[in-house]
């Protein structure tokens, strides 16, 4: 197909078709609205189904009821939406039913501002909801990542029948770009007859599926919870996803940066080399997990003096990398939180601080 | 281009109305009109003619944005000003609306003050944008935003880019297509844009309309051209 222009936003929309999406519920909030604008328009011509939930709680439990059926479902929504969600992706979660998530994130706390934020790094990656479960987190940093990542999200939202978050920014939302869609990925789900509630005669089954995420025995709440950790150990093997920016060099800098703030990092990265000083990039796509021994060997590069984490927060992901450099080299933080975006003059200011 | 009196700006949501407004702008300013530009954007909160406030008042061009309070607002404001503007002379004032059928809902708003007024409106499209990439496509949208803004259409301006990756071939494509919508609805076809980047790659003979020359002003904050 060749390439369009589309929002970040409306990519991930139709995105969301074709990975073979067809239930998509959401309540409006900006600056993600565009999603639900999108797929109202095209859901009906693909035989799908989009219905505007009366808040983000009731939001929540249509997406547990559709997956825990063994639909492919997404929703889309920005910070306090999220927060509203967080209920319902625990009980998700903890019933291992695959979804889609997808936070578009704007500025917080509270109802904060409506331009672009990384503030929901922790909401993202260390829970948001209650008990021992974590949602596996993509950040795209652009329009074409987004949409590649939200296909993806559902291939590995099924691989591991959990809940998974794609993580933009406003900006990724708002700003246009030419993107061109992989080829439709409309497998069906591998295994839903073994778990979900689709019907007995659908299946041709004797047998009761039940989706729950109650257990009251504690040896079988224990056993879920295992169950759930091995999963997450799995996905520390074979889902890291990062990038590495100009780290054959003998850079004296490594930035941690994801998502727009990347973007931004990587113009400064290329103004620096004219200058004569080289900095590497570290940008991991996928927030959970982690790409922890990546951090540790990027940060570990003899001529790397030092480790700065940059993003559009108060200091949220610079907790992680501070735990995946281990004290070998010094690391500092550099963030804004607004809505304005740090421009690449200001990153490269910050950065000849550190030499 | 000759424009004069009271042009709006409209369009499908991300057709690049708002780049095409503020070039137009700068371009008629520079002939030496009297130009006003007023932002009606009200329904999408990035990327909007208050972003360029600057480099428009740099050129003496009068911009109309909502109170500084509610710059960054997601609500339907529309300053008291834009309504002043309307009633003053100036040689032209834009308004460049927001997307689709909901952008235009405002000018009902204004309908008062524009009714014994010549007002244009144009559409612009970009066939590389959902929704408007045949010619049915673009009629459809043409007909919701002349339904919302009690306002017809009066002229079309293509406006086919893929930002940084636009060759003369899309361009041509742009072309070619709103030639068919004016063929089919009998407006004229005002005028096309080409980024300063594409401009000297064009075959100008190719057109029979004005190509206004687009400087992007609404950048990403980590594009340095």
């Amino acid at each position: 197909m060749a390439k369009v222009l589309m929002k970040g936003n409306e990519a991930i929309g139709e995105a969301a078709i074709r990975a073979g999406c067809k239930n998509y519920f959401a309540y409006p909030i900006t600056p993600q609205s565009e999603v639900a604008e999108y797929l109202v328009k095209r859901l009906p011509e693909e035989g799908g189904v989009f219905l505007q939930g009366e808040s983000e709680v009731a939001v929540g439990y249509m997406i547990f009821g559709a997956a825990g059926a063994g639909e492919r479902v997404m929703t889309t929504s920005s910070s306090p939406g999220i927060s509203l969600m967080s209920e319902a992706l625990s009980y998700i979660a903890a019933a291992q039913c695959p979804a889609v998530f997808v936070n578009i994130v704007r500025g917080g706390p509270g109802l904060g501002g409506i331009l672009p934020s990384q503030g929901d790094y922790f909401q993202a990656t260390k829970g948001g909801g209650h008990g021992d479960y974590h949602l596996l987190v993509m950040a795209p940093d652009g329009v074409q990542e987004a949409v590649e990542m939200t296909m993806l999200a559902f291939t590995l939202a099924e691989k591991y029948r959990g809940p998974v978050m794609i993580m933009g920014d406003g900006l990724i939302g708002q700003m246009m770009e030419p993107v061109e869609f992989p080829d439709d990925l409309k497998t069906e789900p591998t295994n839903k007859d073994d778990w979900a509630t689709n019907g007995m005669d659908t299946r041709k089954s004797k047998k009761r599926n039940l989706v729950k995420s109650l257990f009251l025995d504690p040896a079988a709440l224990n056993d879920n919870n295992l169950a759930l950790k091995a999963k997450y150990e799995q996905m520390k093997k074979e889902e890291v996803r990062f990038e590495l920016y100009n780290s054959d060099t003998d850079y004296q800098v490594l930035i941690t940066s994801y998502g727009t703030m990347s973007r931004v990092c990587r113009t400064a990265i290329d103004m620096l080399k004219e200058e004569g000083i080289e900095v590497a990039m570290l940008r991991p796509k996928t927030l959970f997990p982690f790409p922890e021994k990546a951090v540790f060997d990027a940060a570990a590069k003899d001529s790397c003096k030092a480790v700065i984490s940059i993003e559009m927060s108060m200091g949220q992901m610079v907790e992680d990398v501070e735990r995946c450099v281990k004290g070998q080299r010094p690391v500092e933080f550099y963030g804004e939180c607004g809505g304005d975006i740090p421009s690449p003059e200001k990153i490269i200011d910050i950065i000849k601080g550190l030499l | 281009m000759d424009f004069t009196g009271i042009v709006v700006v409209a369009g499908n949501y991300g057709s690049g109305k708002t780049e095409t407004a503020i070039n137009l702008a700068a371009a008629c300013r520079k002939t030496g009109m009297a130009v006003n530009i007023a932002d009606l954007d009200l329904v999408n909160p990035y990327f909007r003619t208050r972003e360029a406030r600057i480099p428009l008042e740099a050129l003496g061009i009068k911009v109309i944005l909502p109170d500084r309070q509610y710059h960054f607002a997601d609500l339907p404001i529309l300053s008291p000003a834009v309504a002043d503007i309307l009633r003053q002379q100036s040689d032209l004032t834009i308004l460049d609306a927001g997307g689709d059928d909901v952008g235009v809902t405002v000018l009902a708003a204004l309908a008062s003050v524009l009714k014994d007024k010549s007002v244009r409106m144009l559409q612009v499209i970009n066939v590389f944008r959902p929704f408007t990439n045949d010619v049915a496509g673009c009629i459809k949208i043409q007909q919701e935003i002349e339904a919302s803004a009690k306002l017809h259409i009066t002229g079309l301006v293509s406006n086919a880019n893929l930002l940084d990756e636009t060759t003369p071939e899309h361009i041509y494509r742009g072309y070619d297509l709103v030639q068919k919508v004016a063929a089919q609805t009998g407006l004229p076809v005002e005028f096309i844009t080409a980024g300063q980047k594409v401009l000297p790659l064009l075959d100008m003979h190719r057109f029979s309309c004005p190509v206004l020359p687009i400087d992007r002003k609404l950048l990403p904050p980590w594009k340095r051209i």
